[in-house]
Protein backbone atom coordinates (compact mmCIF):
# COMPACT_ATOMS: atom_id res chain seq x y z
CA UNK A 1 0.00 0.00 0.00
CA UNK A 2 1.35 3.56 -1.16
CA UNK A 3 0.23 6.64 -0.58
CA UNK A 4 -1.38 7.39 -4.52
CA UNK A 5 -2.46 3.80 -3.87
CA UNK A 6 -5.99 4.42 -4.99
CA UNK A 7 -5.35 6.81 -7.80
CA UNK A 8 -6.63 6.39 -11.34
CA UNK A 9 -3.68 7.73 -12.79
CA UNK A 10 0.08 5.75 -12.63
CA UNK A 11 1.84 7.92 -10.26
CA UNK A 12 5.58 7.82 -10.53
CA UNK A 13 7.59 5.94 -7.54
CA UNK A 14 9.35 8.45 -6.54
CA UNK A 15 7.22 10.95 -6.39
CA UNK A 16 4.70 8.86 -4.20
CA UNK A 17 7.55 7.95 -2.02
CA UNK A 18 8.81 11.45 -1.43
CA UNK A 19 4.99 12.86 -0.56
CA UNK A 20 5.57 9.90 2.43
CA UNK A 21 8.29 11.22 3.79
CA UNK A 22 7.83 14.71 3.77
CA UNK A 23 3.92 14.70 5.40
CA UNK A 24 5.36 12.38 8.37
CA UNK A 25 8.54 14.67 8.47
CA UNK A 26 5.78 17.62 9.60
CA UNK A 27 5.10 15.71 12.32
CA UNK A 28 8.93 15.92 13.70
CA UNK A 29 10.29 19.27 15.15
CA UNK A 30 12.01 21.46 12.59
CA UNK A 31 14.72 23.74 13.10
CA UNK A 32 12.58 26.56 14.75
CA UNK A 33 9.31 25.25 15.50
CA UNK A 34 8.05 22.39 17.57
CA UNK A 35 6.07 18.96 15.74
CA UNK A 36 2.89 20.58 17.26
CA UNK A 37 3.88 23.74 16.17
CA UNK A 38 4.81 22.87 12.59
CA UNK A 39 0.96 20.88 12.13
CA UNK A 40 -0.56 24.05 13.43
CA UNK A 41 1.02 25.83 10.65
CA UNK A 42 0.23 23.16 7.94
CA UNK A 43 -3.76 22.66 9.55
CA UNK A 44 -3.96 26.54 9.29
CA UNK A 45 -2.60 26.33 5.88
CA UNK A 46 -5.20 23.97 4.73
CA UNK A 47 -7.91 25.47 6.64
CA UNK A 48 -7.46 28.83 5.14
CA UNK A 49 -7.70 27.00 1.30
CA UNK A 50 -10.73 24.85 2.45
CA UNK A 51 -12.23 28.25 3.23
CA UNK A 52 -11.54 30.17 0.26
CA UNK A 53 -12.10 27.05 -1.86
CA UNK A 54 -9.39 25.84 -3.67
CA UNK A 55 -8.92 22.71 -1.60
CA UNK A 56 -11.81 20.32 -0.43
CA UNK A 57 -11.65 19.07 3.30
CA UNK A 58 -11.26 15.38 2.91
CA UNK A 59 -12.68 13.11 5.49
CA UNK A 60 -9.88 11.86 7.30
CA UNK A 61 -7.82 15.29 7.83
CA UNK A 62 -5.39 13.80 10.70
CA UNK A 63 -5.34 14.93 14.28
CA UNK A 64 -6.52 18.58 15.17
CA UNK A 65 -3.97 21.00 15.98
CA UNK A 66 -3.22 20.73 19.63
CA UNK A 67 -2.18 24.50 19.62
CA UNK A 68 -3.63 28.07 18.36
CA UNK A 69 -1.25 30.41 16.38
CA UNK A 70 -0.88 33.90 17.01
CA UNK A 71 -2.90 36.12 15.24
CA UNK A 72 -0.18 37.69 12.88
CA UNK A 73 1.38 34.23 12.08
CA UNK A 74 -2.32 32.92 10.83
CA UNK A 75 -2.40 35.73 8.52
CA UNK A 76 0.50 35.41 6.78
CA UNK A 77 -0.41 31.76 6.43
CA UNK A 78 -3.88 32.62 5.22
CA UNK A 79 -2.34 34.95 3.12
CA UNK A 80 0.34 32.82 1.28
CA UNK A 81 -1.52 29.94 0.99
CA UNK A 82 -4.48 31.37 -0.98
CA UNK A 83 -3.28 34.84 -2.99
CA UNK A 84 0.62 34.48 -2.98
CA UNK A 85 0.17 37.17 -5.80
CA UNK A 86 -0.69 39.82 -3.09
CA UNK A 87 1.55 38.65 -0.88
CA UNK A 88 3.80 41.75 -0.24
CA UNK A 89 6.43 43.13 2.03
CA UNK A 90 4.48 44.41 4.29
CA UNK A 91 3.29 41.14 4.89
CA UNK A 92 6.57 39.81 5.80
CA UNK A 93 6.94 43.21 7.81
CA UNK A 94 3.68 42.39 9.88
CA UNK A 95 4.84 38.97 10.60
CA UNK A 96 7.64 39.50 12.21
CA UNK A 97 6.62 42.71 13.84
CA UNK A 98 4.42 39.89 14.86
CA UNK A 99 6.79 38.78 17.03
CA UNK A 100 8.07 36.03 14.56
CA UNK A 101 11.83 35.72 14.22
CA UNK A 102 13.22 35.50 10.21
CA UNK A 103 14.22 32.02 10.81
CA UNK A 104 10.89 30.74 12.14
CA UNK A 105 9.36 32.94 9.26
CA UNK A 106 11.35 31.01 6.57
CA UNK A 107 10.21 27.54 8.11
CA UNK A 108 6.82 28.88 7.94
CA UNK A 109 6.74 29.90 4.12
CA UNK A 110 8.23 26.54 3.65
CA UNK A 111 5.78 24.57 5.16
CA UNK A 112 2.92 26.64 3.64
CA UNK A 113 4.91 26.10 0.22
CA UNK A 114 5.47 22.24 0.47
CA UNK A 115 2.47 21.25 1.45
CA UNK A 116 0.58 23.25 -0.79
CA UNK A 117 3.00 21.49 -3.40
CA UNK A 118 1.73 18.33 -2.26
CA UNK A 119 -1.51 19.01 -1.73
CA UNK A 120 -2.45 20.49 -5.29
CA UNK A 121 -0.86 17.38 -6.46
CA UNK A 122 -3.09 15.21 -4.48
CA UNK A 123 -6.58 16.94 -5.66
CA UNK A 124 -4.93 17.35 -9.52
CA UNK A 125 -4.70 13.42 -9.86
CA UNK A 126 -7.94 13.34 -8.39
CA UNK A 127 -7.91 11.54 -4.58
CA UNK A 128 -8.55 13.22 -1.06
CA UNK A 129 -6.04 15.36 0.40
CA UNK A 130 -3.50 12.71 2.54
CA UNK A 131 -4.20 12.88 6.40
CA UNK A 132 -1.46 15.49 8.40
CA UNK A 133 0.18 12.99 10.98
CA UNK A 134 0.11 13.22 15.02
CA UNK A 135 2.93 15.55 16.40
CA UNK A 136 5.82 14.43 18.09
CA UNK A 137 7.96 15.32 21.04
CA UNK A 138 10.96 16.51 20.80
CA UNK A 139 12.84 20.45 20.42
CA UNK A 140 13.69 22.61 17.43
CA UNK A 141 17.61 22.06 16.47
CA UNK A 142 17.88 25.53 15.74
CA UNK A 143 20.73 25.15 13.37
CA UNK A 144 21.22 28.62 11.57
CA UNK A 145 23.77 28.59 9.05
CA UNK A 146 27.19 30.82 10.01
CA UNK A 147 27.23 32.05 6.91
CA UNK A 148 23.78 33.84 6.21
CA UNK A 149 23.20 36.88 5.66
CA UNK A 150 21.15 39.99 4.25
CA UNK A 151 21.77 39.67 0.31
CA UNK A 152 18.72 40.79 -1.78
CA UNK A 153 15.92 38.89 -0.54
CA UNK A 154 13.63 40.18 2.75
CA UNK A 155 15.51 37.70 4.75
CA UNK A 156 19.06 36.25 5.34
CA UNK A 157 20.57 33.69 2.81
CA UNK A 158 23.55 31.57 2.07
CA UNK A 159 25.43 33.17 -0.15
CA UNK A 160 26.84 31.56 -3.60
CA UNK A 161 29.72 29.79 -3.08
CA UNK A 162 32.59 30.42 -2.32
CA UNK A 163 31.17 33.63 -0.23
CA UNK A 164 28.93 31.00 1.36
CA UNK A 165 31.76 28.76 2.26
CA UNK A 166 30.80 25.34 3.23
CA UNK A 167 27.57 26.30 4.28
CA UNK A 168 27.33 26.80 0.32
CA UNK A 169 29.09 23.74 -0.96
CA UNK A 170 27.22 21.60 1.57
CA UNK A 171 23.57 22.30 0.73
CA UNK A 172 23.89 23.72 -3.52
CA UNK A 173 27.59 23.06 -4.50
CA UNK A 174 30.09 24.98 -5.86
CA UNK A 175 28.43 26.23 -8.64
CA UNK A 176 26.32 29.55 -8.82
CA UNK A 177 22.38 29.29 -8.16
CA UNK A 178 19.87 31.58 -8.81
CA UNK A 179 18.10 32.73 -5.35
CA UNK A 180 15.01 30.44 -6.45
CA UNK A 181 17.01 27.70 -4.77
CA UNK A 182 18.59 29.34 -2.31
CA UNK A 183 15.68 31.16 -1.23
CA UNK A 184 15.00 28.83 1.89
CA UNK A 185 18.87 28.45 3.15
CA UNK A 186 18.49 30.31 6.15
CA UNK A 187 16.93 26.92 7.27
CA UNK A 188 18.89 24.52 5.73
CA UNK A 189 15.79 21.53 6.28
CA UNK A 190 13.61 23.70 4.51
CA UNK A 191 15.78 24.05 1.56
CA UNK A 192 16.64 20.28 1.82
CA UNK A 193 13.19 19.73 1.13
CA UNK A 194 12.41 22.40 -1.25
CA UNK A 195 14.65 20.99 -3.31
CA UNK A 196 14.11 17.70 -3.50
CA UNK A 197 10.74 18.31 -4.29
CA UNK A 198 12.10 20.11 -7.27
CA UNK A 199 14.26 17.53 -8.44
CA UNK A 200 11.09 14.96 -7.94
CA UNK A 201 8.19 17.10 -9.12
CA UNK A 202 10.21 19.40 -12.29
CA UNK A 203 13.59 18.18 -13.26
CA UNK A 204 17.49 18.36 -12.17
CA UNK A 205 18.79 21.87 -11.90
CA UNK A 206 21.31 20.38 -13.73
CA UNK A 207 19.37 19.86 -16.58
CA UNK A 208 17.35 22.81 -16.47
CA UNK A 209 18.81 24.83 -19.48
CA UNK A 210 18.66 21.81 -21.55
CA UNK A 211 15.78 22.22 -23.69
CA UNK A 212 14.86 19.34 -25.00
CA UNK A 213 15.07 17.57 -21.67
CA UNK A 214 12.41 15.13 -20.60
CA UNK A 215 11.66 13.80 -17.34
CA UNK A 216 7.89 12.35 -17.76
CA UNK A 217 7.49 9.36 -19.93
CA UNK A 218 4.35 10.68 -21.86
CA UNK A 219 4.44 14.52 -21.13
CA UNK A 220 7.26 16.84 -23.20
CA UNK A 221 9.12 19.74 -21.63
CA UNK A 222 7.38 22.05 -23.74
CA UNK A 223 4.01 20.63 -21.90
CA UNK A 224 5.72 20.70 -18.96
CA UNK A 225 6.69 24.67 -19.36
CA UNK A 226 3.33 24.99 -20.57
CA UNK A 227 1.78 24.16 -17.12
CA UNK A 228 4.74 25.98 -15.03
CA UNK A 229 3.99 29.06 -16.84
CA UNK A 230 0.49 29.26 -16.58
CA UNK A 231 0.17 28.58 -13.07
CA UNK A 232 3.27 30.99 -12.40
CA UNK A 233 1.23 33.66 -14.48
CA UNK A 234 -1.83 32.73 -12.53
CA UNK A 235 -0.45 33.12 -9.51
CA UNK A 236 1.16 36.24 -10.80
CA UNK A 237 4.92 35.21 -10.10
CA UNK A 238 7.20 37.75 -10.99
CA UNK A 239 9.85 35.43 -10.49
CA UNK B 1 1.56 21.90 -29.08
CA UNK B 2 -0.22 18.33 -28.66
CA UNK B 3 -3.02 18.80 -26.39
CA UNK B 4 -2.01 22.62 -25.51
CA UNK B 5 -6.06 23.77 -24.82
CA UNK B 6 -6.46 21.07 -22.77
CA UNK B 7 -3.09 21.13 -20.64
CA UNK B 8 -4.01 25.01 -20.15
CA UNK B 9 -7.58 24.60 -19.29
CA UNK B 10 -6.39 21.89 -16.64
CA UNK B 11 -3.73 24.25 -15.49
CA UNK B 12 -6.09 26.94 -14.72
CA UNK B 13 -8.91 24.34 -12.91
CA UNK B 14 -5.99 22.51 -10.99
CA UNK B 15 -5.62 25.67 -8.99
CA UNK B 16 -8.98 27.04 -9.53
CA UNK B 17 -12.03 26.73 -7.01
CA UNK B 18 -14.83 24.72 -8.96
CA UNK B 19 -13.90 21.07 -8.74
CA UNK B 20 -16.10 20.21 -11.16
CA UNK B 21 -14.32 21.95 -13.77
CA UNK B 22 -11.52 20.47 -12.71
CA UNK B 23 -12.82 17.21 -13.00
CA UNK B 24 -13.83 17.67 -16.34
CA UNK B 25 -10.36 19.04 -17.14
CA UNK B 26 -8.38 16.02 -15.82
CA UNK B 27 -10.73 13.86 -17.95
CA UNK B 28 -9.96 16.15 -21.11
CA UNK B 29 -6.27 16.18 -20.43
CA UNK B 30 -6.22 12.29 -20.11
CA UNK B 31 -8.31 12.08 -23.34
CA UNK B 32 -5.98 14.32 -25.25
CA UNK B 33 -2.30 13.54 -24.04
CA UNK B 34 -2.57 10.43 -22.08
CA UNK B 35 -3.03 9.08 -18.22
CA UNK B 36 0.53 9.54 -17.82
CA UNK B 37 -0.26 13.59 -18.74
CA UNK B 38 -2.25 13.57 -15.61
CA UNK B 39 0.33 13.13 -12.63
CA UNK B 40 3.33 15.15 -14.87
CA UNK B 41 0.74 18.04 -14.97
CA UNK B 42 -0.08 17.46 -11.16
CA UNK B 43 3.37 17.38 -10.23
CA UNK B 44 5.12 20.02 -12.31
CA UNK B 45 1.67 22.53 -11.06
CA UNK B 46 2.10 21.89 -8.00
CA UNK B 47 6.06 21.90 -7.99
CA UNK B 48 5.11 25.80 -9.28
CA UNK B 49 2.58 26.22 -7.07
CA UNK B 50 5.30 25.68 -4.27
CA UNK B 51 8.01 28.30 -6.07
CA UNK B 52 5.55 30.88 -6.83
CA UNK B 53 4.92 31.34 -2.57
CA UNK B 54 8.33 30.82 -1.97
CA UNK B 55 9.47 33.99 -3.95
CA UNK B 56 6.62 35.97 -3.38
CA UNK B 57 6.63 34.75 0.52
CA UNK B 58 10.97 35.45 1.07
CA UNK B 59 10.71 38.13 -1.69
CA UNK B 60 13.72 37.25 -3.88
CA UNK B 61 14.65 39.14 -6.81
CA UNK B 62 14.96 37.94 -10.21
CA UNK B 63 18.19 37.50 -11.78
CA UNK B 64 20.34 40.25 -13.79
CA UNK B 65 20.53 37.79 -16.94
CA UNK B 66 16.89 36.65 -16.55
CA UNK B 67 16.31 39.97 -16.75
CA UNK B 68 17.85 41.50 -19.47
CA UNK B 69 16.86 38.78 -21.88
CA UNK B 70 13.16 39.28 -20.56
CA UNK B 71 12.23 42.76 -21.66
CA UNK B 72 10.18 42.73 -24.62
CA UNK B 73 8.30 39.73 -23.37
CA UNK B 74 7.39 41.31 -20.17
CA UNK B 75 6.24 43.76 -21.25
CA UNK B 76 4.07 42.19 -23.79
CA UNK B 77 2.63 39.65 -21.35
CA UNK B 78 2.01 42.28 -18.38
CA UNK B 79 4.39 40.41 -16.61
CA UNK B 80 5.87 44.15 -14.96
CA UNK B 81 2.42 44.58 -13.80
CA UNK B 82 2.41 41.77 -11.43
CA UNK B 83 2.64 43.14 -7.66
CA UNK B 84 5.43 40.98 -7.03
CA UNK B 85 7.42 42.80 -9.57
CA UNK B 86 8.56 45.02 -6.85
CA UNK B 87 10.72 42.84 -5.14
CA UNK B 88 13.31 43.00 -8.21
CA UNK B 89 12.21 46.44 -9.46
CA UNK B 90 13.25 47.88 -6.11
CA UNK B 91 17.10 46.71 -7.06
CA UNK B 92 16.89 47.19 -10.65
CA UNK B 93 14.65 49.64 -11.66
CA UNK B 94 16.88 50.64 -14.87
CA UNK B 95 15.72 46.86 -16.14
CA UNK B 96 11.81 48.20 -16.67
Amino acid sequence: MTLYSDSEYPVRQEIDALHAVQLDQLADPGAWGTGRQRLAVAGECRRACYDAGILEEPEDAGPPSEIELPDAVRGMIRKLAVTPKDYLEESYREATAGGLSDEEYVEIVGIVSRLTDMDIFARGIGVPLRPLPAARDGLPTRVRPKTARKELAWVPTVPNHPEGGEDAAGMFGESYKPYIIRSLSLVPDEFRRHFELEETHYLSVRNVTTEDHRDYDGFTRAQVELVAGRVSALNECFY
Amino acid sequence: MPGGREILAYSDAVIGPDRSVLDRARLDLAGAVGPKAVPAAAAIAGNFTKNDRIANGIGIPSELPMLRNSRDIRAELGINEFRSAANTRKHYPDEF
